[in-house]
């Protein structure tokens, strides 16, 4: 090893300087922890519900499945009395949320314990300890873990209160099961047993099957037995692999997942950067001494493994702890992605964190090969260091500014690269992150020149108010400028990503908020509460709707069902929307002309999708969808395309009269109501209660409450986003501080030289805020029309191609005001230590230690 | 290398830099032959080209016109990388500004061209130890050099500069930063181990003092080098 000693040399000089060390190690920490932690948080998620899937369906290879109603009973008698009948077992399930406890969504699972053993080893058959008696004959009987019992507060023998679609269920508890080991108590803890009938009646499917699971050979032999028994499916029915239901809510919450791991990515880019400013900093402090041991022999490879091998440290040790600070987020993560992932897609319970070892490993490979990524450049550029033994730090300064102009040059024609990588024309998340890292790295390349013509403008203006201190700040800015470019490009990028991320937020919201006050026209809007916040899904007990559009003081009303059917084999929320006598239609189009597109919307075989729809589906005005309904396969076609905000994989929306022609389901999901001319609102909305009575738990808000609602939903589902954004706050506040300290602490001996020469501990704390507070200015200068185009690329391009959203960018003046109050506070505390050290050391000793 | 050989060779070496439009002759042919053990002085004003001979010299830089033959290989044959090689292993350098490694202690110092030449273990330990009693530093081994005294410092420079045995010494002004007193120690430490040694040493100097300790006083004057003193 024959750089044991240099080895020596560079961590002693990474502990000599501990705060910054210290710096960088948390910029790359922070930066691997976002990451693993929205990862580990995003694979947990799934993971719960892969489990919980994989338990409900347990060893079944096929399953029949119905409509929105699911299959009637008969279709399972028919199966059984077929001759040779294939092994199967009826299935109703569905979603109930426990009144006690923890009040978490259980999964009701109603089955047949004889016919189970094939399928679901957990559930007790004959022989078994448990009563199978009180089960089949007790009404409400159901079966619980030892484990969820515990955290409903419930024994064996308790009642078991439960409400569903707003309607309260009294249950009792039979028996407890106690899982033979962790993986199965895991995947069984939202889980209640319960038999065919009590399920039926809970969940509101009398005489109804959720779907019919089977087990069937392998091969053809399976094929040909599948094929066998098509004719039993009754219109509407089909078959499928349970495999396929996982991989559709895979793909339904991809684009959610994507942009989260994208934004968290995008701290690790804030974190690179922060790493690529501590290398280079280290290597220009040190470019003298680098210049002498190249003239005493050392190589050009052996350098740039010295400037990578100090990388590989901090790479090392900031990476473990960023994993460890990434599981301990990722605790938090889970609960805001759980609460995102109800709000928005399906019903999830998430109970702790899922390790994977993956996750882990990516992100050692994220932060080591980011830290490493970062470091290849000044690695390069020390490994370049002429041996030199007359080099002059002057000629070091005259290099940078002389290399200015032609940095700039080269930082035009990368953002050329970068806006040409994010105009074209695909759809294809890929080059749009190319081309977001290329104008970031080309503003970067800009940086020098701009920092060199502002900085030289600002010495008039701060030596009016501060004399020679004044003058002497904003020239070292530019005579220190291989430094202080390099600071700058860091603190820019990192502030920047606060703006984009920001404005992306703001503008995301004031979208949703102007599409809400377009779509909002009813004065009171009823719906049975929802698991899934934005989907609405729960239907009204019947008759009750009608009772409710009925209510005195209502001038009309109209009423929507949503229900999900598979679309082209993709289950897709559909809504059947009856405007009733009102002539209201709160939906905005794409294109096209409204009038016309309502008129086309009554043909018996019309719909209108969603923008995201139509950019996921890529399907358009004049195409056509096929839908699984309760009729069979039908394909419609698509005559409008309408503004949604509300579902992000997208929607489909027809007149009720063309529902009921396809669908045998007449719920409704709820209802809006318009007040008459002179009827006070609230009054209203205190009516309806009183009619809605206690049959069933309602949601009855006015158009307002409602708005609010969906805002705070909304706010809710973007909490994670606020949270990353912050950690960027977090991150690029550590950047600004380190950077700003490493340049004045690397100035001592010069402030100290200047102590020496009589400036007085005030001046000379003037002279490092002035500096520090300059540097800090032009960072934020810098970053906010970067921060702004940055948001351009995330609300155009990065959000168009994630969720297809047409979205407004709305510069907000308190995002950009936040941006520089970052920038100039940590401006202001990184000049604190290093002046504050200067001012008590003594200036001999300073200029001794250089 | 066999005994008899030169330890630098210069023959009709000329050095030109462009400036603008203007191109401007430092060196102009030189030329230089040293022995191993001769101690030889190079004079010169500010701007004469002296630490450009030793950049030729040293293969940092590479000669308009001419060869430059070190330890028996000509440089301008050499790759950048090779020629750094041949620096680590045959070349010996002290700076004007001591330029020890900060975070390196005072032993660790004089160890790391051994290091670089891949000579550890413990002889190489030994020659250290030997270096610092003879450079009167013998109890200062795990001292930083921000500890030292400029001296001190460049004491072990000194013996850094000689700890992997190089036939070449090269020295930039070595006694600049120093007062006469302490320059006149640094000097004969300097005299003593390179005779000590059999080096050759080349040293760039404006001090008078060292003239007469010579063996051959070289000058630089408009890129022109003339022999004030030569070997008896």
């Amino acid at each position: 090893m024959r750089q044991r000693l240099l080895a020596r040399a560079s961590l002693r000089h990474l502990g000599s300087h501990p705060w910054l060390t210290a710096l960088s190690l948390l910029g790359i920490a922070l930066g691997v922890a976002v990451v693993v932690s929205i990862d580990l948080a995003n694979t947990s998620a799934m993971r719960a519900f892969e489990r919980s899937t994989d338990t409900v369906a347990g060893r079944a290879t096929h399953q029949f499945v119905g409509g929105p109603a699911g299959l009637p009973e008969s279709v399972y008698r028919d199966l059984r009395l077929l001759p040779g009948a294939p092994v199967s077992a009826p299935v109703v399930e569905g979603h109930v949320r426990a009144k006690g406890g923890d009040q978490r969504t259980l999964t009701l699972l109603g089955v047949d314990p004889f016919a189970e053993s094939p399928f679901r080893s957990y559930v007790p058959g004959s022989g078994g300890g448990v009563d199978l008696g009180a089960f089949l004959t007790e009404p409400g009987a159901v079966i619980l873990t030892q484990r969820t019992a515990r955290a409903l507060g419930v024994k064996a023998g308790d009642p078991l209160e439960v409400g569903v679609e707003g309607v309260e269920k009294r249950l009792r508890v039979v028996a407890l099961l106690q899982p033979g080991d962790e993986g199965s108590a895991r995947a069984m803890e939202s889980l209640v047993l319960t038999d065919i009938s009590t399920a039926q009646e809970v969940l509101g499917q009398v005489g109804r099957l959720s779907r019919i699971d089977l087990k069937l050979p392998d091969g053809e032999a399976g094929e040909a037995r599948l094929e066998s028994l098509r004719p039993l499916l009754p219109e509407g029915a089909e078959v499928v692999r349970p495999r396929a239901r996982g991989n559709a809510v895979e793909q339904m919450t991809r684009a959610f997942r994507t942009n989260l791991t994208a934004l968290s990515l995008l701290a690790l880019v804030v974190g690179t950067f922060l790493i690529y400013n501590t290398m280079t900093f280290s290597v220009v402090q040190r470019r003298e001494q680098l210049g002498r041991l190249r003239a005493v022999g050392i190589t050009r490879r052996e350098l740039f493994s010295l400037v990578l091998g100090e990388a590989a440290v901090l790479g090392v040790v900031g990476t473990v702890a960023g994993l460890l600070l990434g599981v301990l987020m990722g605790r938090g993560l889970v609960e805001l992605v759980t609460r995102t992932l109800n709000d928005l897609y399906l019903v999830v319970s998430v109970r702790g964190l899922t390790l994977e070892p993956f996750t882990l490993m990516k992100g050692v490979l994220l932060g080591l090969g980011a830290t490493l990524a970062a470091a290849l450049l000044p690695a390069w550029e020390a490994a370049r260091s002429a041996p030199a033994v007359t080099l002059r730090r002057s000629t070091l300064e005259d290099v940078s500014r002389h290399r200015a102009p032609r940095l700039a040059l080269l930082g035009l024609l990368v953002l050329a690269l970068g806006v040409g990588l994010l105009s074209l024309p695909t759809p294809e998340l890929l080059p749009a992150y190319g081309g977001l890292f290329s104008v970031l790295l080309g503003a970067a390349l800009l940086v020098p020149w701009l920092t060199a013509k502002l900085a030289g403008m600002a010495a008039g203006p701060l030596g009016r108010p501060f004399g020679l201190v004044g003058r002497m700040a904003a020239r070292g800015v530019t005579s220190n400028l291989s430094r202080t470019a390099v600071a700058l490009a860091a603190l820019m990028v990192a502030v920047a990503t606060t703006v984009g991320v920001g404005l992306m937020v703001t503008s995301f919201r004031g979208t949703v908020a102007d599409w809400l006050e377009s779509s909002l026209q009813a004065d009171v809007y009823v719906s049975p509460p929802s698991l899934v916040t934005r989907r609405g899904g729960a239907t009204f007990v019947p008759e009750l709707a009608e009772h409710l559009r009925a209510t005195p003081g209502v001038a009309s009303s109209s009423t929507l069902r949503t229900v999900q059917v598979r679309v082209e084999g993709v289950p897709t929320d559909v809504r059947a929307v009856d405007f009733g006598g009102t002539p209201v239609r709160p939906y905005r189009f794409k294109e096209g002309d409204p009038e016309r597109t309502w008129k086309e919307l009554e043909a018996p075989d019309a719909v209108l999708v969603s923008e995201p729809f139509a950019f996921h589906r890529r399907v358009g005005v004049g195409g056509t969808v096929e839908l699984a309904t309760d009729k069979g396969p039908r394909r419609f076609r698509v005559v409008g395309v309408y503004f949604d905000y509300g579902s992000d994989t997208g929607t489909l929306l027809m007149l009720r009269d063309t529902y009921l022609r396809h669908f045998d389901d007449p719920r409704v999901s709820g209802v809006a109501l318009y007040a008459a001319p002179g009827q006070d609102v609230d009054a209203l909305v205190a009516r309806v209660r009183e009619r809605a009575g206690n049959a069933q738990a309602l949601d009855i808000r006015s158009n307002r409450a409602l708005r609010e609602m969906s805002l705070e939903v909304f706010d809710r589902t973007f909490t994670i986003t606020h949270v990353l954004r912050l950690l960027a706050v977090g991150v690029a506040f550590i950047g600004v501080l380190s950077a700003l300290m490493a340049l004045q602490l690397e100035r001592a001996r010069e402030l100290a030289v200047l102590r020496a020469t009589g400036l007085t501990p005030r001046q000379l704390w003037s002279l490092v805020s002035l500096q520090t507070g300059l540097l800090g200015l032009l960072a934020g200068l810098f970053a906010l029309p970067l921060g702004v185009g940055l948001a351009y690329v995330l609300v155009h391009v990065i959000n168009q191609r994630s969720f297809g959203w047409t979205l407004r960018l709305l510069v907000s003046t308190d995002v950009l005001l936040q941006a520089l109050v970052l920038a100039l506070s940590a401006a202001a505390l990184a000049g604190l230590y290093p002046s504050w050290k200067m001012s008590r050391a003594n200036p001999a000793l300073a200029l001794r230690e250089e | 290398m066999s005994p008899a050989q030169p330890v630098v060779e210069i023959h009709d070496v000329s050095k030109s830099y462009t400036e603008g439009d203007a191109v401007r002759e430092v060196l102009s042919n030189v030329r230089l032959t040293l022995h191993a053990g001769e101690f030889v002085v190079l004079l010169g004003r500010s701007g004469s080209g002296k630490s450009t001979l030793l950049n030729l010299i040293s293969g940092i830089d590479l000669p308009s016109r001419g060869t430059v033959r070190v330890a028996g290989r000509e440089l301008v044959t050499l790759s950048e990388h090779e020629r750094t090689l041949l620096r680590r292993e045959r070349i010996g350098f002290i700076f004007q500004a001591f330029n020890l490694l900060p975070t390196l202690t005072v032993e660790e110092n004089i160890l790391l061209p051994l290091e670089l030449t891949g000579r550890e273990g413990p002889t190489s330990r030994n020659r250290v130890r030997n270096l610092l009693d003879t450079v009167g530093l013998g109890t200062r081994a795990a001292s930083f050099p921000d500890r030292l005294s400029g001296g001190e410092q460049q004491r072990v420079a000194v013996a850094r500069a000689l700890a992997h045995a190089p036939p070449l010494l090269l020295a930039d002004e070595p006694t600049g930063n120093l007062d006469e007193q302490t320059g006149r120690k640094v000097l004969d430490l300097l005299e003593g181990l390179t005779r000590r040694e059999k080096a050759c040493a080349l040293i760039v100097t404006h001090d008078p003092g060292l003239v007469a300790r010579a063996d051959r006083v070289l000058s630089l004057e408009t890129g022109r080098l003339l022999e004030r003193k030569a070997r008896a």
